[in-house]
Order: structure tokens, then sequence, then C-alpha cells
């Protein structure tokens, strides 16, 4: 497929567009925006465009469709699957100046966003309001536009779901630059395709949100995080097991080996509660009355203890809470702070989780790389950190790399668990979906993509071999 | 230490916030409108106390005055590893300034002895006084130090400790028994345990009321306070910083300049 090139006559159409101060092409702002945090070398646009309107959107795209310009829509580029890299240049379609929260709507618990506002910018305006937006994915800094399209969770997925369960409404543009409103301030909807679950987790291949509408739940009023230490990964992923059996329904089970715990103590400068056992979970309960919260820390606790836990610290004030959390929010930071890493981000079925974290250390001692397994224990989308050794060249990095998370990708399909759990298959996982759903999926998916985008321009080459 | 350390933690419940709001019309402090918790300086009070008798063996007591739902950080305490917990809590208490409440509190370390160490924080984040823990050692009658951010031994009735002012770190001696009081920078307090919440629930708060006390009741609570409120404002920054901005050449010119003219090199 041969694409259109952005001349300098384009150039000149975009800035008549969104105004000149809002089209960029230095090679330092073109080098930047071609990465995103996976691993990959760059893929620099030929042009970056920060609209601020979804009028502005729209004639970009209807610009660039007359041309047959591939447009990469990006929100603040933390996504770790290459997915907002421009593989086939053209134009990088920057939404961070997107950034309004436009309405909190407390009649209807919903939220009216545009893409480029950043998770932590939500949170923090709902829960001023005691409201509660609850995908909560460990980038904080990532924008509520990346998250759609990623369908990304985070360390509430075990009771609230995923960001797909938060969606009533968007609106978006499609690739010849026309408007689509779907769903709306709407509890329920059975009319016709639900057609904003096919733009979720699209990775912008479909159309560019402009506006979303999300459904905000109450904050519960009390709340407090458990961390566990435990003798061994099996004794904690059994813990895990059984009080997902009991009907406990923690806000978060966290999993940390000791390894992270030594990484995030050297990042932050502080000590964790507890450095000295193979495994920790962090556990987070909440509830509307402090009965409630005892009542749940109390058979979390009784739990662990069964499967080999001393005892279990407490955080239960909003500054003990805050410092525990910041210790299992800033992991994949630390590590990045010190050595070159990449992740996989498998979802398992919550029962094979012991079977994925051995598995995955296993195969880390076969490749000789450090693997460290962590995050979301309580849903089964553990990540797996991958540790590039200092001395070794770079080259040889990347080559052990693929293998070894294809060898990682295998070991959890083999236990009928998912390519991603959360980061999309984007441009370096997108290999994998054949495997994983089968040709005849594969065929509907790319009909699917003809139909909202027929001449290829959005996004190219990701998710679809 | 032979037979360990004595040691009396004195702490506060607080409201949970670090903006605190306050009545317009009363001028006092709006407690009521949030959870209360431990005094956040008093959990490191809490902590250093923990680390002696894990150094030097020993017992730890905590003591608070307030209403009783002062109880709650109580067995907080309990909860981090305290041994013992005691209430001072009577009508005739409330309404305390700085000077009624270290009054009533030495009469209850009276009633507690015996005592080696009496430690509390630095301050406390509603009232931010600071002034609790020296006028009770004025009480008591014996030596104390502030802003406490290491203990370096306890040995042959002396502390020996370390504390950072302005100005440079200075190290000090006291013989006990000696009230000191710490700053955040001492330790970083444990969290307490579901274990120790556990024991807490169950432990005995030891109560004490003005009838428990041998003292004047006049100087105790809103009568024995001579502290009148005349006005509460949120106060300016003490020191406005300068920010220099430049290349870094030529600020470091700038600052080197700047040192020599308030004449520190």
């Amino acid at each position: 497929m041969s694409y259109g090139r952005v001349t300098g006559e384009v150039k000149r159409l975009l800035q008549d567009i969104v105004g000149s101060e809002n089209v960029y092409d230095s090679p330092e702002i073109l080098e930047k925006h071609g990465l995103d945090e996976s691993p990959l070398p760059p893929h620099p646009p030929e042009v970056v465009v920060k609209p601020r309107t979804t009028e502005e959107v729209s004639k970009i795209l209807r610009l660039a469709y007359e041309r047959r310009i591939p447009v990469t829509p990006q929100g603040s580029r933390t996504g770790l699957s290459g997915g907002a890299h421009p593989i086939y240049g053209g134009i990088a379609l920057s939404l961070d100046e997107m950034n309004r929260i436009v309405e909190i709507d407390e009649d209807n618990l919903m939220a009216v966003v545009e893409p480029g506002v950043l998770i932590m910018e939500l949170h923090e305006e709902t829960e001023k309001l005691g409201l509660l937006y609850p995908p909560d994915p460990g980038e904080e800094s990532g924008s509520l536009g990346g998250n759609i399209s990623t369908n990304a969770g985070g360390v509430r997925g075990l009771k609230y779901g995923v960001t797909r369960d938060y969606v009533q409404g968007l609106e978006a543009v499609l690739p010849n630059g026309e408007v689509i409103q779907l769903g709306g301030k709407i509890v329920k909807n059975s009319t016709g395709y639900e057609l904003i679950d096919l733009l979720i987790g699209s990775e912008g291949t479909l159309a560019v949100v402009t506006r979303a509408i999300l459904k905000l739940v109450p904050k519960p009023q009390y709340s407090a995080l458990l961390y566990i230490p435990f003798n061994s990964t099996r004794d904690a992923a059994r813990a895990v097991s059984e009080m997902i059996r009991r009907r406990v329904v923690p806000f978060a089970v966290e999993y940390m080996p000791r390894d992270a715990v030594e990484v995030v103590e050297r990042y932050l400068e502080r000590r964790m509660p507890d450095d000295e056992h193979e495994a920790y979970l962090i556990v987070g309960v909440e509830g509307n009355s402090e009965a409630e919260v005892e009542w749940q820390m109390e058979t979390v606790g009784e739990i662990c203890m069964k499967h080999g836990a001393e005892d279990a610290y407490v955080a239960d004030t909003e500054a003990r809470m805050r410092e525990l959390w910041e210790g299992r929010k800033c992991l994949f930071e630390a590590y990045k702070a010190f050595w070159e890493v990449d992740e996989v981000d498998v979802c398992v079925p919550r029962s094979r989780l012991p079977d994925y974290v051995e598995g995955a250390e296993k195969i880390g001692e076969r490749h000789r790389l450090r693997v460290v397994v962590n995050g979301h224990a309580g849903d089964g989308n553990v990540h797996a950190i991958i540790v590039k050794p200092e001395e070794m060249e770079r080259e040889v990095w990347l080559g052990k790399l693929e293998a070894i998370v294809d060898d990682l990708i295998h070991l959890g399909l083999s236990l009928g668990g998912t390519v991603s759990g959360e980061h999309g298959l984007g441009y370096t996982k997108r290999k994998y979906l054949v495997e994983k759903v089968g040709p005849v999926q594969v065929e509907l998916m790319r009909a699917i993509k003809n139909a909202f985008d027929p001449r290829g321009i959005l996004n190219p080459g990701k998710i679809l071999p | 230490m032979e037979r360990g350390l004595n040691i009396i933690v004195c702490i506060k419940q607080v409201p949970e916030t670090v903006e605190v709001e306050i009545d317009p019309e009363t001028g006092r402090l709006m407690r009521e409108k949030y959870p209360g918790i431990l005094n956040p300086f008093d959990e490191h009070a809490v902590e250093e106390a923990l680390r002696l008798k894990e150094r030097y063996g020993g017992y730890v007591k905590v003591l608070t005055m307030g209403p009783p739902m002062a109880e709650k950080a109580l067995r907080d305490a309990i909860a981090m590893g305290c041994d013992e917990a005691w209430l001072a809590t009577d009508r005739a208490f409330a309404g305390a300034d700085t000077l009624a409440t270290s009054y009533t509190l030495s009469l209850c370390i009276r009633k507690m002895k015996p005592y080696d160490l009496i430690i509390c924080g630095l301050k406390t984040t509603d009232g931010d006084t600071g002034q609790v823990g020296p006028e009770l050692a004025e009480h008591l009658g014996i030596p104390h130090i502030c802003y406490v951010s290491e203990i370096l031994e306890v040995s042959d009735g002396r502390i020996r400790v370390r504390r950072r002012l302005d100005d440079g770190i200075e190290t000090l001696e006291a013989p006990l028994p000696a009230l000191i009081t710490v700053t955040k920078e001492i330790n970083q307090p444990r969290l307490p345990t579901l274990k120790g919440k556990l024991r807490a629930r169950r432990a005995e708060i030891k109560t004490l009321t003005s009838s428990d006390l041998d003292g004047d009741p006049s100087l105790y609570g809103l009568e024995g306070s001579p502290t009148r409120v005349i006005k509460v404002f949120h106060p300016e920054p003490p020191r406005g910083g300068e920010i220099i901005e430049g290349e870094p050449d030529e600020l470091a010119e700038r600052i080197l300049r700047k040192l020599e003219e308030v004449g520190v090199i």
C-alpha cells in the first residue's frame, strides 16, 4: 500500500486548520512523537499536529483521507506495545491539548472528558466529590483516550472490571472526517450493534475518540490496605485463590516478589514495611462502614495466615495508605530508572496464576534473564518485567527479548490466557493475534477495519497482522 | 541498661487533614469534620520508644488526654506495639490550652511511675505549638531536649542525642529521667499489624479522671488556661526564597556572589 507524503503544501493546510503554532516538524519533536514506552526504536512521524477541537480533528482527517496520509492518534505515549508509533510516518495526531474535563454530572454520575485528560486528573476531580472512576492503571500519567484505546484495567479490575465497563458514550471522528456520536448519558442501551465496544480497545485503528462519557461510582467511605509477607510465591498465590473462593472482594490484590520490593526501596529511598520475605501481597479493602472494612481485613488476614503468613501490616489512614500504595504504583518506574526493561502482560484464569508465576520464573532461568513477575494477582493479569543485563549489547538484548517474550506469551496461552490483558497488541504483539483468535475472527476484524477505514490511513500496522 | 527502659509516650488524636479549617465565627479549629488519627509526629515518638525497647528492653506506656473517642489513637499505638495505654478524660479537662494540658499530663505521669524517659512528638498537626512537651518537663522538674533527630545512646542513667537546628547539628546529653521531643527525621514509623490491631481491640485502657489526680482543679481545662485566642490566621511562610534564573555559568557566578554577600564563604 502506498501512502501520500506530508508535503510542504500539506503542512500549510494543517497550519490553516489548527494554526501554525500547533504544527511541529522539528527533528526533536518528531523523534519524541515517534516513541512510546516500549523498547522499539523510534518511528518518527513527518509532522506532529495538536488539535484543540473535534472540528479540527475532523478537518485533519478529511485532509489525510483525501491524500491517503497515515494518521497515528497519540495520547501521552505511555503505551508498551508500540501502539502510538507512527510506523509509516505521516501525521502524528497528538490529542494531549484536548485535555478538558468538560463536566462531572452528579445527577447521572457521569463524567464528560476529552481524550487528553490524564487518569490522575480525573481521579483527583472525582474524589473531591466522593466519586470514583474505577479504572486505575499503574501509569496514572496515561491519558483517558489511551486507556479507552487499549481497554486498560489496572489495579481495581478484580472488583470493578476494566475501562470498557465505564464508557457510556463516545464522540469519534471517522477516517473520512465524519463525526459520530455513540451512546450517551444512558445506563442501558439495546439499539443496534454496540459500536462503542468496537472502538474501545481498537487502539486508534477505527476512529479517533474526541470525547467520552464515563460512568462514575460512589467512592466507598472507608478503606485500608494490607501488606502481607509470604514465604513463597505459591503460598501467596494460594491465598489469592482462597480469597476469591471465599467471596471476599477486595478492590485490589497486588503481588510483589522480594526483588520488586527491594528495587522499590532503592528507588524511593525508604523502607517498605518488610523486605525479608520471598513474596508479598498488597490487598485493598473498602466499604461503607468501619465494621465492614474490619471484617474484610480480618477475613483476608485469616486466609493469609492459613497459607503461611505470620501477620499483615495494616495501612488504615490516608497518609499510611498513600505511602504504601506509592510503593506498588512506582514499581515499573523504579525498574525503568535503573535498567532497560520490557513487560509482558498476559492475563490468565486466576486459578492458573501459580502455574504462570512459576513457569515465568523458569523461562527466565532458561534464558538467563531476570524476569520479575508482579502485579494484578486478583484478576490474573500479572505483569512480567524483563530486565536487560547491564553489560549486554543492545542488539543481543533485542533478539533475546523477542525470544523470551515469545515464550512468556505462549506460556500464558497454554494456561488458557490471553496475549495482553491491558497493554494492547499495538505493533509489537500483533503477530500473536491469529494464534490466539484464529483466522475466522481475524477476517471478521479485517472486515470491520475496512468498514471503518477503507483507505487504511488510521494507525496502520497495528493489531492486525 | 540492665533492667530495661520505662518509657512513656505522650500522644494526641488529631483530625486527618493537612488543611485545617478554621470556624470564621469562633476562630476555633474545626476538628469534627475529619476522622481522628494518631498525630503524625507522635507516630515517630511511638516508633522511637519501640526501637529503644527493642534495643535495651523495657516497657512502653502511652498516654493521651482527650474525649473518650481519643481512645482510638491509643489503640493505634498499642497496635504498633506499645504495652499499655492510659487515657486522661474528664469534662473538667476540656478546653485546655498547652499550660493546662501539660499540667494535667504531669499529674497523670506521677500516677504512671516509674519512668526513665518521656517521648513526645515535636508538635501536633492541628495545634502546631510544640509547647506541651517542654512545659510537661518543667512541671515534672526534669530536663528536656527538643527537636531530637537521633538517639545515640542510653546508658549509665544518661541519654545522648543529636538534634538538627537551622545552623547546625548539636549533640546533647541529659541525665534520666528526661523528656525529649522528636522530629520526623528520627525514624520511619512501622505500620500496625493485624495481630497488633486485634490485641489493641482487646487491650484495657486505663482511665484517669480529675478525682484520680492530686492537683489543683482550678488549673485544669478551660479554667486553667490563661491563653486567649485573639485572632486565628494562616501565617505567611517565614522565609521567602529567592529564585535565580539563567544559564548555568551565569548562575554559578551569581550564587557565588550571593554567598559572599551574606558572608558564609
